[in-house]
């Protein structure tokens, strides 16, 4: 009795052993996914339900408005499903559903940060040839190594520049500051007058990096043409570039001279609208979506974009776009889910969703609505004339967040310019031999 | 025939070691082989890179400065908490009439959300912030300080609010071994003369043992295992001055290098390992029973 309590057991152990072992490894059986995949859409005879997978934060998006997945619904019988990722979590949950073939149809994410952290290449689909491709205006925006992988009805990427409110500017009979000289002169006299004129919120690491990236953008553009390339292939160093010294050192003299919050450390991004919305500060480095989000609490507060004035006649920085949709190699519902790009790209849907949420087109046969204020003087001063140019992270391929730590530790008084980007090309040299890039 | 006499048998311990390996010992171990490996978010293949990993470890110097951080935090909170829980212990040992409530006030921040301490702290820790007025206020303008901000004393601050935090709940564990101290020892104690810091030293502490061993293991290997205080607190920041292990092994998943992530794991898992099975029994060696 004894031996054979213990042979049971063994046995159970090692049957659950087995079970939960291929639970783990059922990453290339695609038939094995297919089958869990379609179970749900059981239901009605022939339908089918594609999983788009989208972050809480962005649970608003155009497209996934409740009346539009209902039409399509009616017109091609294929259920859309949403699965609301944690924002914070988003990153590790794509990871890892990649990583073991569980992916859903269609992810909503956006375009750079797609190429740093979900490898856009090895796990989603090129879309160069489907039908509403023809009709993008502006493919920039939604490719990447040549090929659109992204779906987007909209062109505005988002600009990045300094943030100002045109109120206090009038007020003080001020006018946009041209070069770093003028804008040091506007600073002081805003500082005169008792208000704030910067406002750094540089405990959220990122933030340290608006005017370092659009200033380095515009730098290259001019001056450099082949930096990232050459940054990107080891044959030119972080630390070895003079004037991207001098611009972190610019930023790093406006908190110096005493033109910013006290405690830059400590304040943090979701403070910022509460400052613009009190005429606390009158400026900050910041993308446009902050005029949005202080101008739909109080639109009597007028806040405007100028391009970072760390040189002369500088371009407006355009952040890589974001809340472009994808659909992973993996997806189990391929078809249906070009169906889905195919009819939000059609004319009808993508003009109902460009004036409802005011985008700038992308797309030939969509008329771009009336803007607010502030974006229309976009479009007209930067993006029709073309002066604008991507900001750096749209040229890089690792996670850059260690570069920005190094910032934040100039202002901890701890680091130089100089010492802060040394420190970040080891880090960049190791991420990039990481990755496995030629030449590191 | 022996086995069956006993009231359960040995193997009603199945279900449990089951689960227990399923979901604690298998992990470690693939975890294990994965800290020797180059996986990464990118990689469609692994292989295995013998101990590059662990020569990234400690090549890296924030990677190092977060294992000092680490060690800095454990050291500081296991003093800290257990020379404190002892203190409130003994004091809300003896008989005052707000006794009870006092206790209540002490052991309420342990049940906190370290979110909900983290949102109440970084203002008073700010430079302008309650603690510094309180500093000026009282003329001592000159303590004020930068607390989450000047990467020299971050990660003592982070370390204080543990303290803060948590010193109630080793006081809970204090408190329940103070009470099982016979009273019998202390009156034959004065009968000899002796005061009370003396049978405090002769007395308390030695029967104290047990609850303090339990309280140094919980404190030790929380300290070094510490996330969520720095994580909530600093990020990390400012740049990595706060960085410990705990917040270096989110940033390696982040970056997509799990596999050096892993190898982070793997290694504090053995340093929690080595440090407190030695250490345990050590201290286990130290107990005298009554």
């Amino acid at each position: 009795m004894h031996r054979k309590t213990k042979q049971v057991s063994a046995a159970v152990l090692a049957t659950a052993l087995a079970v939960s072992l291929s639970a783990c490894g059922s990453d290339s059986g695609s038939d094995s996914g297919a089958a869990e995949g379609s179970s749900p859409a059981g239901g009605k005879g022939g339908k089918v339900t594609i999983e788009l997978a989208i972050s809480k934060a962005s649970q608003d998006s155009a497209f996934v408005n409740e009346e539009l997945l209902k039409k399509f619904e009616d017109e091609t019988n294929i259920h859309v499903n949403l699965q609301l990722l944690p924002s914070e979590q988003i990153t590790t949950v794509l990871q890892t559903k990649l990583a073991v073939g569980e992916t859903p149809d269609i992810v909503q994410y956006n375009l750079a940060s797609a190429v740093t952290d979900l490898n856009l290449e090895r796990n989603f689909e090129i879309l160069d040839n489907e039908p509403w491709v023809g009709r993008v205006l502006n493919k920039d925006v939604l490719s990447a190594n040549g090929h659109v992988y992204g779906f987007h009805v909209s062109q505005d990427t988002g600009m990045q520049g300094v943030v100002y409110n045109k109120d206090i500017f009038k007020e003080l009979g001020l006018s946009i500051p041209k070069t770093y000289e003028e804008f040091l002169a506007v600073c002081e006299q805003i500082k005169a007058k008792g208000i704030t004129p910067l406002f750094m919120p540089f405990k959220d690491q990122w933030a340290t990096n608006i005017w370092v990236s659009a200033a380095l953008a515009d730098y290259a553009d001019k001056n450099d043409p082949t930096l990232f390339n050459d940054l990107n292939a080891n044959k030119k160093q972080w630390n070895e570039i003079p004037q991207l010294e001098a611009i972190i050192d610019q930023q790093y003299q406006l908190y110096k001279k005493g033109y910013t919050n006290a405690d830059v450390l400590s304040d943090s991004y979701d403070m910022a609208v509460g400052k613009f919305l009190n005429k606390e500060v009158a400026m900050m480095f910041m993308g446009d979506w902050l005029i949005q989000d202080v101008e739909t609490k109080d639109p009597n507060v007028h806040l405007g974009l100028f391009p970072i004035p760390y040189a002369d006649n500088v371009k407006m920085g355009a952040s890589p776009l974001g809340g472009q949709l994808f659909i992973p190699k993996q997806a189990k519902h391929m078809a249906e889910a070009k169906k889905f790009l195919e009819f939000l790209g059609s004319k009808d849907v993508a003009q109902q969703i460009v004036t409802e949420q005011k985008y700038v087109s992308n797309l030939s046969d969509v008329q771009t609505p009336e803007l607010p204020e502030y974006k229309q003087e976009i479009v007209d001063n930067y993006i029709t004339p073309k002066k604008t140019v991507i900001t750096m992270e749209g040229y890089l391929q690792v996670d850059m967040s260690e570069m920005y730590r190094s910032f934040q530790d100039v202002y901890a008084g701890g680091k130089s310019p100089k010492e802060a980007l040394d420190a970040w090309n080891v880090k960049f040299h190791q991420l990039m031999k990481d990755k496995g890039v030629a030449g590191f | 025939m022996k086995i069956s006499k006993r009231l359960y048998s040995y193997y009603m311990v199945w279900p449990a070691l089951l689960i227990y390996s399923l979901f604690f010992v298998l992990p470690t171990i693939i975890g294990l082989f994965y800290s020797f490996t180059d996986w990464r978010l990118d990689r469609t293949e692994l292989h295995f890179n013998g101990w590059t990993n662990f020569k990234t470890i400690f090549s890296d110097s924030t990677l190092l400065l977060a294992l000092k951080n680490t060690v800095i935090f454990a050291v500081v909170t296991v003093i800290g908490k257990n020379v404190i829980g002892i203190a409130l212990a003994v004091a809300l040992n003896m008989k005052l009439k707000t006794r009870n409530g006092l206790r209540a006030i002490f052991y309420s921040p342990s049940i906190l959300s370290i979110m909900v301490i983290s949102i109440v702290f970084t203002p008073m820790l700010r430079s302008d912030g309650t603690i510094n007025k309180l500093f000026e206020a009282v003329g001592l303008g000159s303590l004020s300080q930068a607390w989450l901000t000047d990467p020299a004393i971050v990660i003592f601050t982070i370390a204080a609010v543990s303290i803060w935090q948590t010193a109630g709940f080793q006081m809970a564990i204090y408190l329940a071994g103070l009470q099982s101290i016979s009273k019998e020892y202390y009156e034959a104690a004065t009968i000899d003369g002796a005061g009370s810091w003396k049978s405090f030293v002769n007395i308390t502490l030695p029967l104290l043992l047990p609850a303090i061993n339990i309280n140094v293991m919980l404190t030790l290997i929380g300290g070094l295992k510490v996330f969520s205080e720095v994580f909530v607190l600093t990020g990390g920041g400012p740049g990595n001055a706060s960085q410990v292990v705990g917040t270096i092994i989110l940033r390696s998943f982040g970056e997509g290098s799990w596999g050096l992530g892993t190898a982070v794991n793997t290694l504090l898992f053995v340093a929690v390992t080595i440090i407190s099975i030695p250490l345990l029994m050590f201290m286990r060696r130290k107990e005298v029973t009554e």
